[in-house]
């Protein structure tokens, strides 16, 4: 089994449950939403207010597309079926970043042009820059964040958990989305930050290396 | 995984003179802080250096030990390992609690705030966090796999100690100075508080792992 079966084993997952994923939808507007009325009806710097609403809900909802990718393998017994493959457990952390990343992905493209359009910032311009950050930011969340959740698997409250260890070690990850963000947005390039890119590529390295030493340990914990 | 047994005689001892000395240098530092000469500026609030500088040293070793003996632990299978890493990560805590009390004590006084969002108090906060969590997830989980998860977690955890370490050096705008520079009585001081905290610290891991290693040989018997 290659990390893309797994990918797609998962994504397949999600797509089947369209009530879950129009939630986390839902869920992430909502932030949005909820943030923009707080700093509004005039923003006084929408640019930067923008930038971390958008991240904020992304954060959030990605916490719970992680806590469900958890629960539909406990439920259907397809994680244990996945280890029963002998497939490489690197491969399947990489399958499983993959799937958690393109999720994030679909959450972003819809909450992006909502915090544009409530915030009124942003043009295309910056687009192409700001999805490569968005990229580097969303890799990074989906390696820590498939790296931790595989270590919450047998808690109890594990969504809580997940939130307590993830949140405080996605730090680097999300100060460098946001100040990268709010800077394209408000002068329309990313170069008076761009020591944050090479902080964000570190975070995903690191991210991706520890599990690449880890992942197989952790599996074993949880059989 | 080799048997539990009742600590040896040895450790016992050690662990009493340990005890001796660490209670010995703690008293003659605060000694040594209350008759050290008085910053000019900050007046008897500087004192707190004495306590806060050691306690984040303290921290930092007693976080950097559980990375090393968790690394031991995932090598070796060994569950001394485990416990040693879980005991000096709770050392590090309570060590950590101080610096995050005696901080804006500090503050307060010298940047008229109790609390700002400066790189070092952020990523430390950050630290006492994430080690918080450490401890949560350790409690959650069952024996075999407890020792497991701990492990990785102890190690991916680590990461963050360089952070907190260059965090002045990494972002411009901290108020932590880089080095500190103390000449003559000040300078003693705090290198006898460093002494005295480091010796408490090993005096109460030794101690704390007595109880560990009483614990498995109690669970090994039932």
């Amino acid at each position: 089994m290659t990390l893309l079966d797994v990918a797609v084993k998962d994504l397949r997952l999600h797509a089947r449950d369209a009530r879950f994923l129009a939630t986390l939808l839902l869920f992430s507007a909502s932030v949005v939403l909820i943030l923009s009325v707080a700093f509004g009806p005039i923003f006084r710097e929408p640019e930067g207010e923008a930038a971390a609403t958008l991240w904020a809900a992304l954060f959030f909802a990605g916490v719970l597309g992680l806590t469900r990718s958890l629960d539909l393998e406990g439920e259907s017994g397809g994680g244990d079926a996945v280890r029963l493959t002998g497939a490489d457990p690197y491969a399947i952390f990489l399958g499983k970043t993959l799937a958690n990343f393109a999720l994030l992905a679909t959450v972003f493209a819809l909450v992006l042009p909502i915090a544009s359009i409530f915030f009124d910032v942003g043009d295309l311009r910056t687009l192409p820059t700001l999805l490569g950050v968005a990229a580097l930011a969303l890799l990074g969340y989906a390696a820590w964040g498939t790296l931790f959740a595989a270590l919450a698997r047998g808690l109890k409250a594990r969504e809580l958990l997940l939130s307590v260890l993830l949140f405080p070690s996605l730090v680097p990850l999300w100060i460098g989305a946001v100040k990268c963000t709010h800077s394209l947005w408000a002068s329309g390039s990313i170069d008076p930050v761009r020591d944050w890119i090479k902080v964000m590529a570190v975070a995903d390295v690191l991210g991706l290396a520890l599990a690449a030493f880890l992942y197989e340990l952790i599996q074993e914990a949880s059989e | 995984m080799n048997e539990p047994s009742a600590t040896p005689g040895w450790w016992n001892a050690a662990g009493r003179g340990l005890w001796i000395l660490a209670l010995a240098l703690v008293a003659g530092s605060w000694w040594a802080a209350a008759h050290a000469p008085v910053e000019v500026q900050m007046g008897p609030v500087q004192k707190i250096v004495y306590v806060h500088v050691p306690s984040a040293i303290v921290t930092l070793i007693a976080f950097g030990l559980t990375f090393a003996a968790s690394i031991a632990y995932l090598t070796t299978r060994q569950w001394r390992w485990d416990a040693i890493a879980a005991a000096s990560c709770e050392l590090g805590m309570v060590f950590a609690t101080v610096v995050l009390i005696t901080g804006p004590l500090w503050a307060r006084s010298a940047w008229n705030t109790w609390w700002t969002w400066e790189p070092r108090l952020t990523s430390f906060l950050i630290l006492w966090i994430l080690y918080a969590g450490y401890h949560v997830v350790r409690s959650s989980l069952r024996s075999v796999s407890r020792r497991t998860v701990s492990s990785v977690l102890g190690i991916v955890l680590f990461v963050n100690l360089p952070i907190v370490w260059k965090s002045v050096e990494w972002w411009r705008g901290s108020l932590h100075p880089r080095n500190v520079t103390m000449t003559g009585e000040m300078r003693e001081t705090l290198l006898l508080s460093m002494a005295a905290w480091i010796v408490f610290f090993a005096a109460a891991l030794m101690s704390r792992l007595r109880l560990e290693w009483i614990r498995e040989a109690a669970a090994e018997r039932a």
